[in-house]
């Protein structure tokens, strides 16, 4: 029982010093589980370095600094794989200590870049967010300054540097540091900002302690996992900068064996063809560099919870839910639908369905709702519709029939003439459908130019018909405009200008008022209907609220997890659900909201 | 209107910066050990003429003094002498720049018409033969860009296309030995082989050009690449891509809307790493022997000229200020969001 209280009961009948030891093992099992294969080849290789760069001298066929007047420039034999330099010594042998200077320089510039920019990042975003003006000013000075630093070069930065206070590793190393500081300052700064914002942040400092001091001792500790990213990718940048430096000599000179300094030795070689002094050093450098910065990302790939935990072949032997009623697929479509679905089922490649064996019919001029519980394949069923469906989503079976063709089996071309044309997608959230940098005339004229042959001023004409139509004053304003100066209403306005131009047989609504203010919402909804039954338009229109469907719909069906569980008239299935989802729908619908409207006429027993 | 007040705002954050970058340049010379005076003449230089130098750059006076001095010279387009060949460093300069210039505009181009178009292609989720292609590609570029050192992938272009496939020249220079260079119009040597009609010559510079803007392309094309692919491929998951295809509009159009809206963070990323290569392209330079004002500075630091050092920081420093405020107003230009939350 000893044990059970040591590691919280995980394993008791270990000893705590197995266990800890045990569990360290599994802990390692299941972070290396989660990397690809990539991953896992870049992680060995990054062990690989750091061993080299510990113990490289000491394991080292040759000595690294002994020359050999006999050998030089030797060719890759098999005394010397990688052949011999200028003065005859052994170039694998300098290559195995080599990294030992570079990725030392550059660990401990990096790491003096980081003392020094951390604390300045947590700094500089306290005073950022503080109330005193002076102190917003010095932060802002301190960014403005940190701008006209880093606009200085880099590289002749540090070797000023360097040529200032005389060549040699440690003020490689103070070169590199100041140069990368600036780095983390930002990075820190910009996380500090966004992480003060937590509710925990607040509360913290709520509790009576210092904005400063829950800086450094909440809010820091927070931000290590973007840190530490950066910190392996500096490292690797470090490398760089110190083999340049040794390249141009302001850096490690001969004869400590350096990567830069080795590829500077060679380089007057390469150009006749004695390529071998400086170009494994490149290699090598480059591999070094390569794999401190995949780290970075394997690093924070691990540090964020959750991430990849559960893998597509974890889900696969989950149970799944009930085998599809595929009764209702063998149904001939009827011959007068404009839309008949048949047995439709999307999903992921390796994951269960997220539509199962749908079907339905829709009649002209019908509206029919689609309704279920957030992630029960409401939009999915849409966009399905026209093959709107985001990469990694596929058909798996199942067809929609569209007056007869089967836009399932379409080609692209073929696709394209009827979306848009006659059948018109009215998607949720109005405002961000709208491309930011397209103005809304140029949609519209694009729009009525892709399906009906006319000139750009005709176009632009009808397309101020159309939004006169709707409603909309100062049509031409509205068509000049960016959509980030329009109300999400208008937004909403617009996108059903579009959608009726054509007067298209059918439009697919999915949440079409969603992201609406709900003042608007219903006046919103009341004006696309009765602008649908006008032009004749029939309608598959998807929502949560079963008000919506109440008082608009025809027809209605129920989703539930990618299955239709209830479907008919929409009083039929109002009045009498017989599926338990439908039930809690009804439950939660805002019946009021239900019986004020004017249904009454289309539903008179609800509201008894 | 709009546009002028924003670049009438634009210029007066410039001027702080510009005196923030002369304080630094002052500051990186009296942070040299020894007597500046005795830096810039060198140490060859005899007594009095240190004596006058020190003069007139007010050495005798408090800082403050100092600085004013340095800013003068400044103004008036005074950099100091090289104590090595005493010329003048604004001189050096002046004509080196259009070496380094040349071969920041060649890579850059080559980024714009290979680089990015690879990006672009490799962003779209078709499964056609050039977007998996161009995925693949992108994978192994994205690998290899920020990793491999300049000088070193140009040594290994000399010894690949020069040592073995004889199909480049050598690091020579930007011409042949024995060409002559043309009559200095702009000192762009593709422009002015172009402006006398000398095709020879202009074959061979661009020659001489190809190795090094390749070489400057495939390094500091990377984050551009980075940039661009991942702009593009939020753009093209988006929703308004989405409702566009929903709206049937033509392919062109879709794919050419997306790209408008990966452009503002492509052209920012662009702007930095062009700004950044004025300093940043100096090794390239001096594999290539290309003797812009890069190599200009390099040499200077081996032989501890300090005059041009500070010369080339300042100039290298205001061009990077200077490209980051094309960088503001091309932002202005093409994104409206930007324009309205700045008026």
């Amino acid at each position: 029982m000893k044990a059970r209280n040591v590691d919280d009961g995980e394993r008791p009948q270990h000893s705590s010093g197995g266990v800890s030891r045990h569990s360290a093992y599994r802990s390692f099992i299941r972070l290396w589980s989660r990397l690809s294969g990539f991953e896992r080849a870049v992680l060995v290789v990054f062990v690989l370095v750091l061993i080299i760069a510990a113990i490289g001298p000491f394991v080292a066929p040759y000595p690294p600094t002994f020359a050999d007047p006999l050998q030089r420039l030797a060719p890759p034999s098999i005394t010397h794989p990688f052949g011999t330099d200028e003065n005859g010594i052994d170039v694998l042998s300098r290559l195995i200590a080599a990294p030992r200077t570079d990725v030392l320089i550059a660990v401990i510039a990096t790491t003096l870049s980081l003392a020094v920019g951390a604390p300045l990042g947590v700094v500089a975003g306290y005073f950022e967010g503080a109330d005193r003006r002076a102190m917003r000013w010095i932060s802002e000075g301190t960014l403005r300054l940190l701008d006209v630093i880093q606009a200085f070069p880099v590289f002749i930065l540090a070797m000023v540097l360097v040529a200032i206070r005389g060549t040699g590793p440690i003020n490689v190393v103070f070169a590199v540091a100041f140069v990368n500081f600036p780095v983390f300052l930002r990075l820190v700064r910009s996380e500090i900002l966004s992480l003060r914002e937590r509710p925990y942040a607040e509360a913290a400092v709520a509790l009576g302690n210092s904005e400063l001091g829950v800086g450094f001792k909440h809010l820091l500790p927070n931000a290590w996992s973007t840190v530490l990213v950066q910190v392996s990718v500096t490292i690797g940048f470090a490398v760089l900068l110190t083999a340049g430096l040794s390249f141009v000599g302001a850096g490690v000179s001969p004869p400590t064996p350096e990567l830069g300094a080795m590829i500077a030795s060679g380089a007057k070689f390469m150009t006749i063809g004695q390529w071998w002094v400086a170009m494994f050093p490149g290699l090598l450098l480059g591999l070094i560099v390569f794999t401190f910065a995949v780290m970075g990302d394997i690093v924070g790939k691990l540090m964020e919870p959750g991430q990849g935990a559960i893998l597509p072949r974890h889900l696969l032997s989950n149970d799944r839910i009930a085998p599809a009623a595929q009764a209702e697929a063998a149904i001939p479509s009827r011959q007068d639908a404009v839309l008949s679905v048949r047995g439709l089922t999307i999903g992921a490649y390796g994951r269960p369905p997220i539509l199962d064996g749908v079907s339905f019919d829709l009649m002209p001029g019908e509206i029919l709702g689609v309704v279920g519980l957030p992630g029960s394949g409401k939009s999915i069923l849409v966009r399905a519709i026209v093959r709107l469906l985001g990469h990694g989503l596929q058909r798996r079976a199942g067809h929609v029939l569209f007056r007869g063709k089967d836009l399932a089996e379409l080609d692209e071309e073929a696709l394209r003439a009827i979306r848009g044309y006659e059948i018109l997608p009215l998607l949720p959230n109005a405002k961000s459908q709208l491309n930011p940098l397209v103005r809304v005339g140029d949609l519209m004229v694009a729009h009525i130019r892709a399906h009906d042959r006319c000139s750009r001023r005709e176009a632009h004409a009808r397309a101020a018909k159309m939004l006169g139509a709707i409603g909309i004053g100062d049509a031409k304003h509205w068509l000049a405009a960016y959509p980030h100066e329009l109300s999400g209403g208008m937004a909403q306005r617009v996108c059903l200008a579009i959608a009726l131009v054509h007067r298209p047989p059918l439009i697919i609504a999915d949440e079409p008022t969603a992201g609406l203010d709900v003042t608007v919402q219903r006046q919103a909804l009341d004006l696309m209907i009765e602008l649908c039954r006008q032009s004749g338009a029939a309608q598959v229109l998807a929502t949560r609220e079963l008000g919506i469907v109440a008082q608009y719909c025809d027809r209605v069906v129920v989703l539930h997890e990618g299955l239709i569980v209830e479907t008919g008239a929409v009083r039929d299935v109002l009045l009498a659900p017989r599926h338990a989802i439908t039930h809690r729908l009804i439950a939660a619908a805002d019946l009021r909201a239900i019986s004020a409207a004017g249904i009454t006429n289309t539903f008179p027993k609800i509201v008894r | 209107m709009r546009m002028l007040t924003y670049i009438c705002r634009r210029f007066l954050v410039l001027i702080p910066q510009l005196f923030l970058i002369s304080i630094i340049t002052f500051t990186l010379v009296r942070m040299l050990p020894g007597d500046p005076a005795r830096l810039e003449l060198g140490p060859l230089a005899p007594e009095e003429g240190v004596e006058l130098l020190r003069h007139q750059l007010r050495l005798d006076q408090p800082l403050p003094q100092q600085y004013i001095a340095y800013l003068q010279r400044l103004i008036q387009g005074d950099l100091g002498r090289s104590w090595v060949n005493s010329s003048s460093v604004a001189q050096d300069l002046l004509v080196r720049a259009p070496a380094t210039l040349e071969l920041i505009t060649a890579g850059m181009l080559i980024v714009l018409v290979v680089i990015v178009p690879i990006a672009l292609v490799s962003a779209s989720p078709s499964r056609g033969w050039l977007a998996r292609t161009t995925r693949r590609i992108s994978f192994g570029y994205g690998l290899l860009a920020g990793a491999l050192p300049d000088f070193w992938l140009g040594l290994v272009l000399i010894f690949v296309f020069f040592s073995v496939l004889g199909w480049a020249p050598g690091p020579e220079g930007r011409l042949a030995i024995l060409d002559l260079p043309p009559e200095r119009v702009t000192g762009f040597y593709v422009v002015d082989t172009l402006l006398a009609g000398n095709f020879d010559t202009l074959r061979s510079a661009l020659s001489h050009l190809a190795l090094p803007a390749i070489t400057l392309a495939f390094v500091y094309g990377g984050p551009i690449f980075k940039m661009v692919r991942a702009s593009m491929e939020a753009a093209l998951r988006s929703d308004y891509t989405v409702y566009a295809e929903g709206l049937g509009l033509p392919r062109r159009t879709v794919l050419l809307w997306a790209m408008r809206n990966a452009a503002p963070p492509a052209v920012v990323v662009t702007g930095v790493v062009a700004g950044y290569l004025l300093g940043g392209a100096v090794l390239i330079e001096a594999v290539f022997n290309l003797n812009g004002i890069g190599q200009y500075a390099v040499q200077s630091i081996t032989t501890a000229d300090y005059a041009p050092i500070q010369g080339f920081v300042l100039v290298a420093a205001v061009f990077t200020m200077m490209v980051y405020l094309v960088v503001d107003l091309l932002q202005f230009m093409i994104d409206p969001r930007v324009s309205a939350r700045a008026s």
